[in-house]
């Protein structure tokens, strides 16, 4: 818990060195993304797509959503991000769809299948990067990189220094507390949690609680009802609508956590990704797993 | 078949072409694709038609021309009018090889090579349970055995993604869904090589499979080595079909629907049927692949789903009359 803390005061500190060197105007700049590969941007871009709903995100809190001229069709959040043309899939996107919103830059998922769609795209002289954003330490890697690119870099650093002291200070309050054992419900068939390896695991550490498969190193790995009812949780997450399900689900009430009816509601729409609302989101969890002794 | 019938094939597969080209979801003008292929156009234009358009146009061409080449001779073969790569499970086998390949982290240049291992060890399946039952000459055996050897080639597909990385699942799922979304140059390049090699064999092969249509024994009679053809058309459709998967993944019923297309315009000996369908074949597939482009854009269809659409009810009313 202590090395969050550690990590979040090295970001901070890093970007108040980093300020004292701050450039008044962008100039055309590199930037080494996820892939390894080193790209050549713009100054300012003006015609942004971003092919993640986490870096749109992100775009959003640091002002550059204005810039935003396509997305993909899971985009939802912030509301005006549906106003921006719909380029289709993030993942294996549709090249031709997404040149045709004429771009001066383009921001990728780093997955596997987006290689070939990042080398098309700069093969077409379009400024194309791919970043893994999917732990909280991503979250302020990649909101500063993104920053440096759009020109956005003071609000960039306001963005991750607010989220960072967010979360140092939730996790120093929940410290304390007891910590209960959680299982966060993904999907039903197959039965998906939260794993280790997702962003919401390190959010729940946070929050005051621990992840019933956190030793997992996958971000939603799929699991046996067996071995959960064998790691027996004292809460379970899961949408209302799950909830309703699980509550009157004779399988589902083998589990104590449901028996005892400690089945949390909280808003799904969060499992996008690690972005700006985290902090306020581990706020909003610590005061849902530990009621009365986290007001937030 | 006429000169002219050529001539139309030639002309609707030069037009399917050209659509093809001219056509996607970037709006661009006659003129500016024209200057794109010229590369006077902007930059971002040239790379649409130069990179994206052209390759993608040229490997649908390939992938058809392939396939179709390779039902019209396994149909001719086999003496089977329902033969085609896909039924036969060697499309199966190529799409377990190629997969297999690809979850256990091989690299490009090794993937067409399994999915040609694949392909061969089930046509190599499907003849061997067809003629323990005795029936290499009956269609309906080698038919069945065909889909079982499919089954199985994708029942060790799933064993195989089981425990496989996110990307590499997603990434072999649109792989069995048939795509020429991922054509580029080197693809094209290598695809020709294979559909080069495999319709020049089918050609060499194509009077004796003529003969081998009259059936084996009357074959035999006629001096004709009838396992030795009946090898070569084999492990030709094979080849077709692993390069085929390998550059396209699974792109079903071309091979079945095309030699028909192609006899019912007056085509008899094999030489005609087989060059018919890889021109024909060639056709459709351009054409499937616009329309997976443009149907429902920003998302594309997969390739493999709009053949079979095609492909199926043409299937069910030869199965009907064949009944």
């Amino acid at each position: 818990m202590s090395r969050l803390t550690v990590s979040w005061s090295c970001i901070v500190i890093a970007s108040v060195l980093a300020a004292c060197d701050r450039r008044a105007v962008p100039q055309r700049d590199t930037a080494t993304d996820d892939f390894g590969d080193t790209i050549v941007v713009a100054a300012a871009p003006a015609r942004i797509v971003s092919l993640n709903p986490t870096t749109t995100e992100l775009l959003y809190a640091i002002g550059a959503g204005a810039r935003l001229v396509g997305r993909t069709s899971y985009d939802i959040i912030p509301a005006a991000v549906t106003a921006v043309p719909d380029l289709g899939p993030g993942l294996r996107p549709n090249v031709e769809a997404v040149l045709s919103a004429r771009p001066d830059l383009v921001i990728l998922y780093a997955s596997e299948d987006n290689r070939d769609a990042a080398r098309r795209l700069r093969a077409a002289h379009v400024p194309t990067v791919a970043y893994k954003v999917d732990r909280i330490a991503d979250f302020a890697r990649v909101t500063l990189a993104i920053g440096r690119m759009t020109g956005d870099t003071a609000a960039a650093r306001i963005t991750v220094d607010t989220v960072g002291r967010t979360l140092a200070s939730t996790l120093a309050r929940t410290a304390a507390l007891p910590h209960p054992r959680v299982f966060w419900f993904l999907w039903e068939s197959p039965l998906l949690a939260v794993g280790g390896g997702s962003f919401l695991s390190e959010m729940l550490k946070v929050a005051g609680a621990r992840n019933v498969y956190d030793s997992l190193p996958e971000p939603s790995p799929s699991v046996t009802f067996e071995d959960l009812v064998r790691r027996d949780p004292d809460i379970i997450l899961a949408s209302a609508a799950t909830r309703a399900r699980m509550l009157t689900d004779a399988r589902w009430r083998t589990l104590r956590a449901v028996r005892e009816r400690r089945v949390l509601v909280f808003d799904t729409t969060i499992v996008n990704g690690p972005s700006a609302r985290v902090g306020a989101s581990a706020v909003a969890l610590a005061a849902l797993l530990h009621p009365g002794a986290f007001a937030p | 078949m006429t000169t002219a019938r050529w001539c139309l094939l030639a002309l609707t597969l030069a037009a399917a072409v050209v659509a093809g080209i001219m056509v996607g979801t970037l709006p661009l003008s006659p003129n500016v694709v024209l200057r794109g292929l010229l590369g006077t156009a902007a930059p971002m234009d040239i790379a649409v038609v130069r990179e994206l358009r052209l390759p993608r146009v040229l490997l649908a061409a390939l992938v058809g021309a392939g396939l179709g080449a390779a039902g019209a001779a396994l149909q001719g073969a086999t003496r089977n009018v329902l033969a085609e790569p896909y039924l036969l499970g060697v499309s199966g086998g190529a799409a377990m090889g190629a997969v297999i390949a690809v979850a256990l982290g091989a690299r490009a240049p090794l993937v067409p090579l399994a999915g040609f291992a694949g392909a061969l060890g089930a046509v190599a399946l499907t003849l061997l349970v067809a003629r323990a039952a005795g029936g290499r000459g009956d269609a309906r055996i080698v038919l069945m055995a065909g889909v079982v050897v499919g089954a199985f080639a994708n029942a060790a597909i799933m064993v195989a993604l089981a425990g496989a990385d996110a990307s590499v699942v997603r990434g072999a799922l649109w792989w069995m869904m048939g795509s020429a979304a991922d054509a580029s140059w080197v693809s094209v390049r290598s695809l020709a090589l294979y559909v080069a090699v495999g319709i020049a064999i089918l050609l060499l092969l194509a009077r004796a499979i003529d003969v081998l249509a009259l059936g084996e024994e009357t074959a035999a009679g006629m001096g004709v080595d009838v396992a030795r053809v009946a090898l070569g058309v084999y492990v030709a459709g094979a080849l077709l079909a692993a390069g085929t998967v390998a550059a396209a993944g699974l792109v079903g019923f071309v091979g079945l629907l095309v030699p028909h297309l192609v006899r019912m315009t007056g085509a008899r000996t094999h030489r005609s049927i087989i060059s018919g369908a890889a021109l024909a074949g060639a056709t459709l597939v351009v054409m499937a692949d616009l329309l997976a482009r443009i149907a429902h854009p920003p998302a594309e269809l997969p390739l493999g789903a709009i053949t079979a659409l095609l492909g199926v009810p043409f299937f069910l009313a030869r199965l009907r009359r064949l009944a």
